[in-house]
């Protein structure tokens, strides 16, 4: 428990959930308080190397959100994001990056009691795995 | 921004018809799709219409006559002619309404918006000049109120109604008019569906298989179950002139174009306006639709992709990700680097997205807004924080 960092690190698109008096100050989620929150204008912009940085710094997990499957409103950011983390459009997220660490949620503005609680099984789910190997940080 | 509960309601109604049709085949995702699924079934039972239709004063109605009640299956085919109409009528205004609601019709997004407004109007002419084509007392009343709306525009007004008219009163001719608008146009539709689509990389232009079966069910019962029917022949329909009627003798049908088009004019006309008011009014929307986008304040004030030359490897990866064609692959010349090309981005149809920076593994493309060294920093921050 001392050794390892609780963290999780999601990185979402500001069109999607709608984060308007569910965040503190420092951005971590009200609800799960070692969720940190990084907006990025459209999930397409996220790239694999910024959720294998968070790993690579000792976060537990991390994940991205973008828009519903077909309302990308930069038409096709989220489906680029969903394809480059399940390694079909490069660049692709690592292989040796581990799968259980990893997360992506595609959800409406109006969505966020669904996001919260899925958030909750992924942080728990996390705290479950063993330590990250030593070699990682 | 007024946008905002519009957005908020498209959402909503949205996530409502995820729930009903999966995220997958929800018709709300494939509104700019659906219209074409239409433009199929109109021209398919167009064809069989278009062979037995006879374009002249003594033999349109009673052409479509013999189509409706004894041609096999034709009524069938006029039904699906006409309630496909109405579907694209619905569906092109739904896929209007939801690119306004939800912000995504100005600045990058203007050449589908402008070529979206002029689809619009000649969607309107197309249904408008096939409602004329069956000559019965419905269609005939529906061209003197044409005529005469646009006869009352001063100056230009007259010629054009004597145009489509081909001469000073009703003939043999302005029958084969009405038939070169309604084959005609479409041809200048496709024109402009091809500018429409323009500026988009992979434009969802057809409806997934399940969707397209379940509209065509629907099309299929609905037309089998409502046959359209007729109107009686027009009283004098063989010599008519444009008499100046503008609320005619007889009611109009009711559908989908006479609502949107002709009911409020004609319910203005009878208040007693007069008549080149009410046609200025109808011109008058679209040219609001065309001034909409620029009322609105810009959110992008020119900021734009930018390219690292030096980090460019010229991968084109973000070259083939860009939704928007705003990114073209030049040949970068000798510049010491052992790489051919070089991305550029055009600023006037970049959308400021990030999906570029996505797409690049070399650091070699950022939009201003959010920088991919500030995204990492924030996590880096974050995680340091609390091993501390």
């Amino acid at each position: 428990m001392t050794t390892e960092n609780n963290k999780v690190i999601g990185i979402v698109c500001e069109r999607s959930v709608d984060f308007d008096g569910k965040l503190d100050d420092n951005g971590y989620l009200l609800d799960s308080p070692t969720v940190k929150i990084i907006k990025v204008p459209c999930s397409g912009q996220i790239q694999p190397i910024m959720l294998e940085s968070a790993l690579k710094n000792g976060a537990s997990g991390t994940f991205a959100v973008g828009c519903r499957m077909g309302d990308c409103h930069y038409r096709e950011g989220n489906k680029f994001c969903r394809e480059r983390l399940i390694g079909k459009r490069m660049p692709k997220l690592k292989p040796s990056v581990d799968k259980r660490r990893v997360e992506a949620y595609w959800l409406s503005a109006l969505e966020y009691d669904k996001l919260s609680v899925m958030v909750k099984d992924f942080v728990e789910q996390c705290k479950q795995l063993p330590a990250p190997a030593a070699s990682k940080k | 921004m007024y946008t905002e509960p519009l957005q908020r309601a498209t959402l909503w109604l949205e996530k409502g018809l995820n729930t009903v049709f999966s995220q997958k085949y929800n018709p709300f995702y494939y509104h700019g799709a659906l219209p074409n699924f239409f433009i199929w079934a109109l021209f398919l039972s167009g064809l069989l219409l278009f062979a037995y239709y006879q374009p002249t004063l003594a033999n349109a109605y009673a052409s479509v006559h013999y189509i409706t009640y004894e041609l096999p299956f034709g009524n069938l085919f006029r039904a699906i002619h006409r309630y496909a109409s109405d579907g694209m009528m619905i569906f092109v205004i739904l896929h209007m309404m939801r690119v306004w609601f939800t912000d995504r019709y100005r600045e990058y997004r203007i050449l589908p918006w402008i070529t979206g407004v002029i689809l619009l109007t000649i969607t309107f002419i197309i249904g408008l000049s096939g409602y004329l084509m069956i000559w019965d007392q419905e269609a005939v009343t529906l061209a003197n109120i044409t005529f005469n709306l646009l006869k009352s525009f001063p100056v230009v007004g007259a010629p054009i109604a004597e145009a489509i008219m081909a001469g000073k009163v009703i003939s043999d001719y302005t029958l084969t008019r009405f038939m070169f608008l309604h084959l005609g146009i479409p041809l200048l539709m496709m024109f402009m569906l091809w500018l429409h689509y323009l500026r988009i990389t992979r434009p969802v232009s057809e409806p997934p298989l399940p969707l397209v079966v379940m509209m065509a069910g629907v099309l299929f019962i609905f037309s089998a179950v409502f046959p359209v029917g007729l109107g009686t022949l027009a009283h004098g329909a063989h010599d008519a002139t444009a008499a100046p009627i503008l609320t005619g003798p007889g009611s109009v049908a009711t559908s989908i174009y006479f609502d949107l088009l002709y009911a409020w004019p004609q319910y203005l006309a009878a208040q007693g306006m007069a008549p080149v008011w009410v046609l200025l009014l109808v011109l008058a929307v679209p040219v609001v639709l065309l001034v909409l986008p620029y009322l609105q304040k810009k959110a992008l004030r020119g900021q734009y992709a930018q390219v690292t030359r030096e980090n460019c490897t010229g991968c084109s990866l973000c070259y083939q990700d860009c939704p928007y064609e705003a990114i073209t692959m030049v040949d970068r010349g000798n510049d010491g680097t052992r790489f051919k090309r070089l991305a550029v981005v055009d600023a006037g149809r970049c959308a400021n997205c990030g999906l570029c920076v996505g797409a690049c593994a070399f650091k070699a493309i950022e939009i201003p807004r959010r920088e991919t060294g500030s995204v990492l920093a924030e996590i880096e921050a974050s995680l340091m924080t609390s091993t501390s």
